[in-house]
């Protein structure tokens, strides 16, 4: 009720915004759902996976493959592009995660835009965008549809707000209350002292790619068909908006960043029918996220000082 | 043991029956092109059949390639009517080799491909040219070096130089042409939605349209690639209100997010659709049966894809055998076109083929007629050229792009095309 009154105050109409809303949960549920895949790995691993946007991207393109040329099943086709998240995830973080262990945030980061690179390579390579090829990947989900006033709203994007919501509570509790969760919590706030502790670092670190992987395949599925098109390029940059979500949440809140997530979602859908600013809506993850980065620092105390020499 | 030998006599003697019958089907069918040149059959060039060798006349054009925009199926196709030249006399014994580069809308890029095919390929001609922003590069550059550049325009550049002609009309009169469809067929209102980078040239005629039918009207533009087409979808059908008209003015990998988004959204009933030519594609109607039966008004600058007049059978004989991955469509004819009038200048050129002497047989193409354009295209010169001015509508039905209005003048909103048209007349341009 509130809101409709602020609204009203603003003299815009609530009946006009009420798609955008619906929209811009459903979006925003996807970059939330891919944040907390993000902060999950970067929490127990120390890396920041930039090639999240491109595995889900990768695996949706493989499951519109099976689906068009194969004759595979559909629900099969999707469980591969899940599967395929968690293994090419996994395989990356067993080889070469050891070998960045010990290096800065920034070189372990660098290093898997060197995955999402040779990804992309590879659907430009297999799957280039050309006017001569439609390539859509509609989840069943998408047809079971309801109205409200004017607006249809789909199960997909219902399942996008819920799956985000479920993992958020659920990493949550699994961080909590497992061993395999302590474990991770352990590795995220000194990798050596877990090790001396006994902690199988590597077992866990791979249980974090891997589930970390599963997330990048859902979200490249939920994505795809969010997106209505299969363009590897947008589905990549999904990373974009995501990361932007998993820094609000300050790589480390899993419920600060579903927030985050949701609210760049919705900012973006509720800027679209907005001729001035429409066109800027692009630039709302880096907005927001710079906002709450200094909002969130605000309390902090600079120390500028000069070394005598 | 007779009977055997029997057999073996009578194996033989069906398998030469057999061979002799298969030599002269081989014969009969010929090579794709070959022939002569009548009112109801097109060829390739000379159309003799006979490979070209020797010293190759080279050709090149650039051609945008970006997320959400491919231009180089246009480049594919008049490749491919290139090489179906070559395999049937070339030009006077001579084969073309034709260079595509493709570039992703960097000014400095685009720059440095025209140089290198003037001055590292020695091009004789730039040709097929497609981009969202060559004309704007390179116009200046072309004048300068004496290139005149038969494209597929899209930008306003490409219409507003003596050295480009195209053989499309390009997303401003292909807008208008599908401003005046929705008029035609009594939409409420005009809302138009095009790529921003050409959005204030593209949107400007149709919303003239609007205004001289005392309709309102709305424009937007939209960065590429679409990545909100859900939201996008809502925002216009909003924008056009009930019984309005929405024109998309996209390549089809933008415009199918779109229209899928449409569909989903339960949206595709509220307003009449509109589109440009790309979407004229029948790989695109069979996606969108919801389109079916006028819900899109689409503006084709080329006859239907299916029509079998001696040009357009030509171009899915040569297609198939020379790009059978790429679907016919409307990027095609275009490649195909620009393939047809630059041999047609190159085989009018007397003595040796030069950079000089290809240019200054463009300059004289006149009256060329194709069944693909609904009026004959040219190049002359002018202070600007807009020569495929005349097109159809088309819209979807069970999977097929069909014919829903014919041959209408795109609609003088604007004072270039007034100015086009007396030319016309004065010069007799397309006259026939």
């Amino acid at each position: 009720m509130s809101s409709l009154v602020a609204f009203q105050i603003f003299g815009v109409d609530w009946e006009f915004l009420k798609p955008y809303i619906v929209l811009g949960f459903a979006l925003g549920g996807v970059y939330a759902l891919s944040g907390v895949g993000l902060v999950v790995l970067y929490r127990a691993t120390g890396v920041l996976n930039l090639s999240f946007g491109a595995i889900g991207a990768a695996g949706s393109l493989i499951s519109w493959y099976l689906v068009n040329h194969t004759g595979t099943p559909n629900w099969l086709a999707y469980l591969v592009c899940v599967a395929f998240g968690g293994v090419v995830t996994l395989a990356y973080g067993v080889f070469f995660g050891p070998a960045f262990a010990a290096r800065d945030p920034l070189v372990k980061m660098m290093g898997t835009l060197g995955l999402a690179l040779i990804l992309l390579g590879l659907m430009a390579w297999r799957a280039p965008v050309d006017a001569s090829t439609v390539r859509i990947l509609t989840l069943p989900t998408s047809s079971w549809r309801y109205q409200i006033g004017n607006v249809y709203v789909t199960w997909t994007q219902i399942m996008a707000l819920g799956l985000a919501l479920a993992l958020t509570v659920g990493t949550t509790a699994f961080l909590r209350f497992t061993g395999l969760g302590t474990a991770m919590r352990a590795l995220a706030n000194d990798r050596e002292i877990s090790a001396t502790l006994g902690v199988p670092v590597r077992k866990v670190e791979a249980a974090a790619w891997f589930g970390s992987g599963l997330v990048a395949g859902s979200a490249g599925l939920l994505l795809a068909d969010q997106l209505q098109t299969l363009d590897y390029s947008a589905l990549t940059f999904l990373v974009i908006s995501a990361l932007a979500a998993a820094l609000i949440g300050r790589l480390r809140s899993l419920w600060a960043t579903l927030v985050g997530g949701i609210v760049i979602g919705l900012v973006q859908a509720l800027l679209t029918p907005y001729l001035s600013i429409s066109a800027y809506r692009g630039m709302t993850p880096f907005v927001l996220a710079i906002v709450a980065l200094l909002w969130l620092a605000r309390h902090r105390v600079v120390v500028i000082s000069r070394t005598a020499r | 043991m007779k009977s055997r030998r029997l057999g073996i006599t009578a194996a033989l003697a069906a398998g030469a029956v057999l061979a002799l019958l298969l030599s002269a089907y081989a014969s009969g069918s010929g090579t794709v092109g070959s022939g002569k040149a009548s009112a109801t059959k097109s060829v390739c060039g000379l159309g003799n059949g006979k490979k070209a060798k020797g010293a190759p006349i080279k050709l090149g054009g650039i051609f945008t390639l970006v997320p959400g925009v491919d231009f180089t199926t246009i480049g594919k196709v008049a490749k491919a009517y290139f090489d179906c030249v070559n395999d049937n006399g070339g030009i006077n014994g001579r084969p073309i080799s034709y260079k595509l580069y493709t570039e992703q809308l960097k000014p400095d890029q685009d720059a440095a491909l025209a140089r290198k095919l003037a001055t590292s390929d020695k091009v004789v001609g730039v040709v097929g040219s497609t981009s969202l922003i060559e004309c704007a590069v390179n116009k200046n550059y072309w004048k300068q070096k004496g290139y005149y550049v038969v494209i597929a325009g899209v930008p306003g550049e490409c219409f507003g130089s003596p050295n480009y002609s195209a053989v499309n009309m390009g997303p401003r009169y292909s807008d208008i042409g599908a401003a005046q469809a929705l008029v035609r067929h009594g939409a409420k209102s005009i809302v138009i939605d095009s790529p921003n980078t050409i959005a204030a040239y593209a949107n400007g005629g149709a919303l003239l349209v609007a205004k001289a039918a005392g309709l309102p009207s709305k424009s937007f533009g939209e960065n590429l690639p679409i990545t909100d087409p859900n939201s996008i979808v809502q925002k216009l059908v909003q924008a056009a209100g009930p019984n309005g008209g929405v024109i998309l003015d996209f390549t089809p990998e933008s415009a199918t997010p779109l229209m899928q988004a449409a569909i989903q959204q339960g949206v595709v009933d509220r307003v009449t659709w509109a589109s440009s030519t790309p979407v004229a594609d029948d790989a695109l109607a069979k996606q969108f049966g919801a389109f079916d039966n006028g819900r899109i008004l689409i503006n084709s600058e080329f006859t239907l894809l299916d029509s079998t007049g001696p040009d357009m059978t030509l171009m899915r004989q040569v297609m198939k055998k020379y790009t059978p991955s790429i679907p016919v469509q409307s990027f095609a004819q275009m490649g195909f076109l620009v393939g047809k009038v630059v041999t047609d200048a190159l085989l009018s050129i007397k003595g040796p083929v030069t950079k000089a002497s290809y240019n200054a047989a463009v300059l004289k193409l006149r009256n060329i007629k194709s069944d693909i354009w609904c009026k004959p295209w040219y190049f002359w010169k002018l202070p600007y050229h807009i020569p495929n001015n005349t097109d159809i509508t088309a819209g979807y039905k069970a999977g097929h792009v069909v014919q829903i209005d014919g041959c209408i003048p795109i609609q003088a909103v604007d004072p270039q095309l007034v100015q086009i048209r007396k030319w016309e007349k004065q010069y007799k341009l397309n006259t026939g």
